[in-house]
């Protein structure tokens, strides 16, 4: 429980499209890891989730960001530590046929219980049933920017946690990168 | 903080003392000692870099922008903790 008697939130795993987003330099997407570090939330990056925003933006600015985000003060670097780790992502890989690091957040976050922090909502909710527990997401999006403007959300955002049934990404936010719905 | 050398010892994988050691024999460097010491400079200037970049974004962002999507991000949390 945290101080206010609140249940303490579950670290976010943060996916693909959030790592590119900083990667790009998307001034509100890094205030906004900065600002959920700052109160103290924390942010777990599985480590191929890096390796696929480098792949994406291939500069060293972009690998600087990419560093900087894992010197976030509650951030976590997520290894593969080990075979079983390995072999684990392996058949992840393997039962949702997600790449490498979109799997390796997906793993992450189904042995740790913690929902995927994410721009595109819309890959998640396609495989939020491939493993045994359900999969759940938190999609990063201005209300004020949903398609057709403020208030135009199909669905109430109190109402529409991540995990089946969630809201549907905009897909003129969503970020390029290995693996992102065009 | 004073300018004197402080005396540290450290442990090296043998591959890093080796190629200290090959860049001193090369001329390429004073002392060993230097080519760590160096190596500390150029990764505190990498930080610092890495620091200026994410400040220079904080001061661009929109906080409005960020504090609506905050609160977005939190409504979901919440939502997912009552297990809705």
């Amino acid at each position: 429980m945290s101080k206010d008697g609140g249940a303490t939130p579950p670290p976010y795993v943060v996916d693909l499209s959030v790592a590119v987003a900083v990667a790009r330099f998307d001034a509100s997407i890094m205030s906004l890891m900065q600002g959920y570090d700052a109160r103290g939330q924390s942010l777990v990056v599985p480590v191929l989730t890096l390796t696929g925003a480098s792949l994406d933006v291939r500069t060293d600015d972009a690998d600087d960001l990419l560093e900087g985000l894992e010197r976030l003060g509650n951030a976590e670097v997520a290894p593969v530590r080990d075979a079983e780790q390995a072999t684990r992502l392996a058949e992840v890989i393997a039962r949702t046929g997600l790449d490498p690091w979109d799997a390796h957040v997906a793993a992450v976050a189904d042995a740790a219980v913690c929902p995927i922090l994410t721009l595109d909502a819309a890959k998640w909710q396609e495989h939020a049933r491939d493993l045994d527990e359900p999969l759940h997401f938190i999609q990063i999006t201005d209300p004020d920017e949903a398609p057709g403007g403020p208030g135009a959300e199909q669905t109430d955002p109190d109402e529409a946690p991540g995990g089946p049934g969630a809201e549907q990404t905009d897909p003129d936010e969503a970020p390029g990168g290995p693996g992102a719905e065009q | 903080m004073s300018d004197r050398k402080a005396r540290l010892t450290i442990t090296v994988d043998p591959r890093l003392s080796a190629y200290a050691e090959q860049l001193v024999a090369e001329g390429r460097a004073p002392s060993v000692s230097a080519v760590f010491n160096d190596a500390m400079e150029a990764r505190i200037q990498r930080e610092r870099r890495q620091r200026r970049l994410w400040n220079e974004a904080a001061e661009r962002a929109d906080p409005g922008k960020v504090a609506r999507m905050m609160a977005h991000v939190d409504a979901q949390a919440a939502a997912l903790l009552r297990g809705e």
